[in-house]
């Protein structure tokens, strides 16, 4: 590749910085200047938000660069189950609810709250399968997840994760972003873009989805990289066929061929940057060469037909097709393979009982099915390779559902179905740091509030940022005035009590 | 039997001017605001006072400038050696009047008055940690504002004692000299018998007055505004 | 005419200011009075009185203290003392401020500091105020307990105390001191970087040890690469030889590096010769093989000093 002409990245941060922020705190601190002694006039910036130098070369973008102090984990593997899988029939027991099954709810349930669909006074609804305690901690855990079961002791579930967001697109959004609105870079971002990527033949940054197409809720935005540098976005990738669509040359084009190709739109890429000096150019250039190494690495790292029968066996896998299990498969191997963040989405749990595939009774049995043995058999696989200690493993939606009994329109439902729920949701954390085999807060005997410990959404995110070895606070990015953070800027509290 | 009041006008002569008798009282009424204001949370209030304060404060800066002959400052303001004789002379007895303030009153005016101006100027900076700021609390870091709060709270007790010091000086002319000061506060007018034989009062024009006031007002408005950016 | 400018002077000098005196001291009085916090301070620096203390291995101090000072003192200490209370010592606690005593030894309900703390967010008089988080349940039991239990200085512990959250420390950045650390093998790590580009890696920004994945070079790392990095021994934590081609000839090397926490051997060519030779290891915590690499026996020993083994399943 053609060396490109010097990048001038103080040049390019002056300019940015002078936004009409600065302009106006630059004017009015001079006026202020007027009235006071100098030497009282403005302290030094605080030293505990004092942002990290994570300047590379621009040629190469996800090169890797070490955390702020030594971190539990290398790596985050996150399983989202979209569409907010209820936890009073997953992990959350209730049995005080299950006595009141059938009756009317309480009116301080609804009375000035904005619900998603319930109208009215609707029936309470108790945990519609059993509950047990199980391994060794006593983890409660439902009938619904037979193979997590076995790997309970591994979990740590906290009931009480809390969020403002009663909509799916911001929820979820709110949950990889930090931030109900679009425009904000994701957590995957963020990791890539602060510790770079083991490997530089596959993105540091590669999404999984199983049941549903790529614009389920919130879509692309989940796995952008909002404000940063684009190279830091997801890349979503197939786990049938072609991994990334295009990647391989057409059947008429070689490798040699392509990369004559690729030598000349570098060599106008140059030229563009020489003559507009914009770094996404360099960036771009930087992603074509990431593509072309990709053509021999990313199919190899997605291909499961490599693995032997035994382990397709335990994840339930069928090369060829489009599954979660095949998607955790392949997590497996992207780990591996040295891959930074890996995102799980598996749509379809949100079960409001309206269709018969989102009823409880019914979708969610389903999802269940498709997601349970799969995700165990990622756990164990991990640890039997030595990787779940330092890798971390995230499963969770994007908020809970209620403990009434959706009747959309103030009707009886033919199925049976939860509407949304902020107020409390359950989510588990297992692998590097993480304290084993133990439940963290708890809600109240209804389950419509969390009783102790409660955890907002930012207060995860800071935790996950302390695991990969930075302080939330200084892993932030200049962008319109404001040092961004991924928690936003409210503070957030590492919750200390789930660490090991 | 009701004073004659062509007699009045023989036996009483103005020596205060308007402006600064509106100005003394307002400043009372205005401290008393402040402090009630300050102690029970009314903040918004305390902001508009203390305000208030600062242009009647400038005001009367500009008005000691080119105000009337007793409201302006060269003519009460003297050195401490002359405080000193004037004070050693009160205390022997002396008998000699000033038809504005005299040097012991006049050291207290421009005392009340850079206090006065030191509280508005850091309550300005000030904030109560949680909801309320200053208007240019923001141009400063929040340890600076805190600092000046501590401060905005010292200079309250300094305030304290300077207007007890005023109160007694008042109740000692008035108890134990026999002399008045309050009412000409009021009224504008003393009696020739506590006043020197030669007079020459000048008095300025009240339009300048009331231009000197909407500046001061202007400003005091200008620095609110800075609070709401 | 009537002498209307003022009354004659009644009172002699001596008498009016005796007066003044009077008043001051009683206006003086009245003022201490309204900040017991003043005057209690001023008596205690006279020596006319002893302020109360704690005891440092008391409940006070290892678990209502700490939690007044991040919740409250920013307010009610040194810095600011809002309605004159101080909450940054047992003295100032059971002294109160402004409205006088906060704390009730004993009694809850009528213990001003639990009233407020207790009240919903959305009421005016509710401390933290709006804008700081309110107490979480387990703070306000913790104090609860202790006002109940007699807000004392000296009891140690209280049944039903809900266990202390730690902390996180954040550990603190000291680049200055990590370069020095550093600059013994500087120049070594940058050869060794600029020869094997992307396996070695400071563990981070603020730590001289060093971390190495060879497993992105695959075979074309071997015994002879492996030497290479004796430069670097006292500082390797981590090393990652999956998929390499090192071999048993190695084994003396790994055994010998002081500082190795982590090892990952699978799919090289080590086999159980250097997982016993790993025995010596003195710092190795966690070692990963790969399928057939070494028969439960080989293991036993490593199993015995608490060496996490991974791996020996499945082929990566």
């Amino acid at each position: 590749m053609a060396e490109g002409g010097k990048f001038d990245h103080l040049g390019l941060m002056n300019i940015q910085a002078d936004t009409r922020r600065h302009f106006l705190g630059w004017g009015a601190g001079g006026l202020g200047a007027f009235f006071l002694n100098s030497t009282m006039a403005g302290a030094a910036p605080a030293g505990e938000n004092a942002p990290l130098d994570f300047t590379r070369d621009p040629a190469t973008p996800l090169s890797v660069l070490p955390p702020q102090f030594a971190a539990k984990v290398k790596r985050v593997i996150y399983l989202h189950m979209g569409g907010a899988p209820s936890q009073l029939e997953l992990f959350d027991y209730k049995p005080v609810l299950a006595r009141f099954h059938g009756h009317d709810c309480p009116e301080s349930f609804v009375k000035g709250k904005r619900l998603a669909f319930i109208q009215g006074i609707p029936k309470l609804l108790g945990p519609m399968f059993p509950f047990h305690r199980a391994g060794k901690s006593g983890t409660w855990i439902s009938d619904r997840l037979p193979h997590l079961e076995k790997s309970i002791d591994d979990l740590c579930v906290i009931k009480s994760m809390k969020t403002d967001q009663f909509n799916h697109a911001p929820a979820q959004l709110l949950v990889h972003t930090g931030d109900p609105r679009t425009g904000h870079a994701s957590l995957g971002s963020w990791v890539t873009y602060g510790l770079g990527s083991e490997n530089q033949n596959l993105p540091g940054f590669i999404v999984l989805i199983s049941n549903g197409g790529t614009t389920a809720n919130a879509g692309k935005p989940l796995w952008g990289s909002g404000f940063l540098p684009s190279v830091y976005q997801g890349v979503a990738c197939r786990s049938a066929g072609e991994p990334v669509l295009y990647l391989d040359n057409p059947k008429s084009v070689s490798r040699a061929e392509r990369r004559k190709v690729l030598d000349a739109v570098d060599e106008i890429n140059q030229q563009t940057y020489r003559t507009f000096g914009n770094p996404e150019t360099v960036t771009r250039i930087a992603q074509y060469e990431m593509a072309f190494r990709m053509q021999l690495e990313a199919s190899d790292a997605m291909d499961i037909h490599r693995e032997p029968a035994a382990v397709l066996e335990r994840y339930g896998a069928e090369p060829g097709k489009t599954s979660y299990a095949n998607n955790c498969l392949v997590a497996r191997r992207l780990a591996e393979r040295g891959v930074r963040y890996i995102q799980l989405y598996h749509w379809g749990w949100d079960s409001h009982g309206t269709p018969v595939d989102k009823g409880l009774n019914v979708g969610l049995v389903g999802r269940c099915r498709e997601t349970d043995q799969p995700t165990a058999a990622l756990l164990a696989d991990l640890k039997a390779r030595g990787l779940l200690e330092d890798t971390l493993v995230i499963w969770g939606g994007e908020f809970g559902r209620t403990p009434m009994w959706e009747n959309r329109g103030g009707q009886e439902m033919e199925f049976i179905g939860r509407d949304h729920h902020p107020n409390c949701f359950s989510l588990w954390l297992a692998g590097g740091g993480i304290k084993r085999g133990i439940s963290y807060g708890e809600t109240d005997e209804m389950g419509y509030e969390i009783a102790r410990n409660p955890v907002e959404v930012r207060d995860l995110h800071a935790t996950i940022l302390y695991l990969l070895g930075f302080d939330y606070r200084r892993l932030n990015y200049p962008y319109q005035g404001l040092d961004q953070k991924l928690t936003g800027v409210k503070p957030a509290r590492i919750v200390s009590e789930i660490l090991a | 039997m009701r004073p004659d009041p062509q007699t009045h006008a023989q036996t009483h002569v103005r020596v205060w001017d308007l402006p600064v008798r509106l100005f003394h009282w307002s400043i009372v009424f205005l401290l008393c605001l402040s402090w009630f204001s300050a102690d029970q949370g009314y903040m918004r209030v305390h902001l508009v006072s203390g305000l208030t304060l600062l242009a009647l404060l400038l005001f009367r800066i500009a008005w000691g400038l080119v105000g009337s002959t007793t409201a302006r400052f060269r003519n009460f303001l003297h050195s401490p050696r002359r405080v000193a004789e004037y004070l050693k002379g009160l205390a022997g007895g002396d008998k000699i009047f000033y038809a504005g303030h005299n040097p012991a009153g006049g050291l207290m005016v421009v005392a009340l008055i850079a206090v006065l101006l030191a509280q508005v100027a850091t309550g300005l900076f000030a904030n109560d940690g949680v909801r309320f700021s200053g208007p240019l609390a923001l141009l400063v870091s929040e340890d600076v504002s805190t600092r000046l709060t501590g401060i905005h709270g010292l200079i309250f007790d300094l305030i304290l004692l300077l207007v007890w010091c005023h109160v007694v000086a008042v109740g000692f002319y008035l108890l134990v000299k026999g002399d008045n000061l309050i009412w000409p506060m009021v009224t504008g007018k003393k009696h020739r018998s506590y006043l020197p034989a030669e007079l020459n009062i000048v008095f300025t024009r009240l339009y300048i007055a009331l231009l000197l006031l909407a500046v001061s007002a202007g400003i005091a408005a200008w620095v609110m505004i800075q609070g709401d950016l | 005419m009537e002498d209307r400018a003022g009354l004659s002077g009644r009172l002699s000098a001596a008498a009016y200011f005796g007066c003044v005196a009077l008043l001051t001291l009683a206006g003086a009085g009245l003022a201490m009075l309204a900040r017991p916090a003043f005057a209690h301070g001023v008596l205690r620096t006279l020596g006319l009185e002893t302020a109360p203390q704690a005891q440092s291995r008391s409940f006070y101090a290892t678990r209502v203290a700490p939690l007044l000072e991040t919740r409250c003192v920013s307010c009610h200490g040194a810095r600011r003392e809002k309605a004159s209370l101080r909450l940054d010592s047992f003295a100032a606690l059971l002294l109160g401020g402004k409205h006088g005593p906060v704390i009730r030894p004993g009694d809850v309900r009528n213990s001003e500091l639990y009233i407020r703390i207790s009240l919903p967010a959305s009421d005016e008089r509710a401390m933290p105020p709006s804008g700081k988080p309110p107490l979480t349940e387990d703070e306000k039991t913790v104090i609860r307990l202790w006002i109940a239990d007699g807000a004392s200085g000296a009891l140690q512990t209280i049944a039903g105390a809900p266990p202390p959250v730690a902390e996180v420390k954040i550990p603190q950045d000291d680049p200055a001191a990590a370069q020095k650390q550093r600059a013994a093998l500087a120049q070594s790590v940058r050869r060794l970087q600029a020869r094997f580009p992307g396996t070695i890696l400071y563990e981070s920004r603020s730590s001289a040890n060093l971390e190495v994945n060879a497993s992105l070079l695959g075979s074309a790392f071997g015994d002879a690469e492996l030497l290479a990095l004796l430069p670097l021994q006292a500082r390797i934590t981590r090393l990652d030889l999956s998929g390499t081609a090192v071999t048993d000839t190695s084994a003396p090397v790994l055994a010998g590096m002081p500082a190795l926490r982590s090892l990952r051997i699978g799919g090289s060519r080590m086999t159980q010769v250097t997982i016993a030779a790993l025995r010596q290891a003195r710092a190795l915590k966690s070692l990963t093989i790969g399928s057939g690499q070494a028969g439960h026996g080989a293991l036993a020993p490593l199993l015995e000093k608490h060496i996490a083994i991974y791996g020996g399943g499945d082929a990566p």
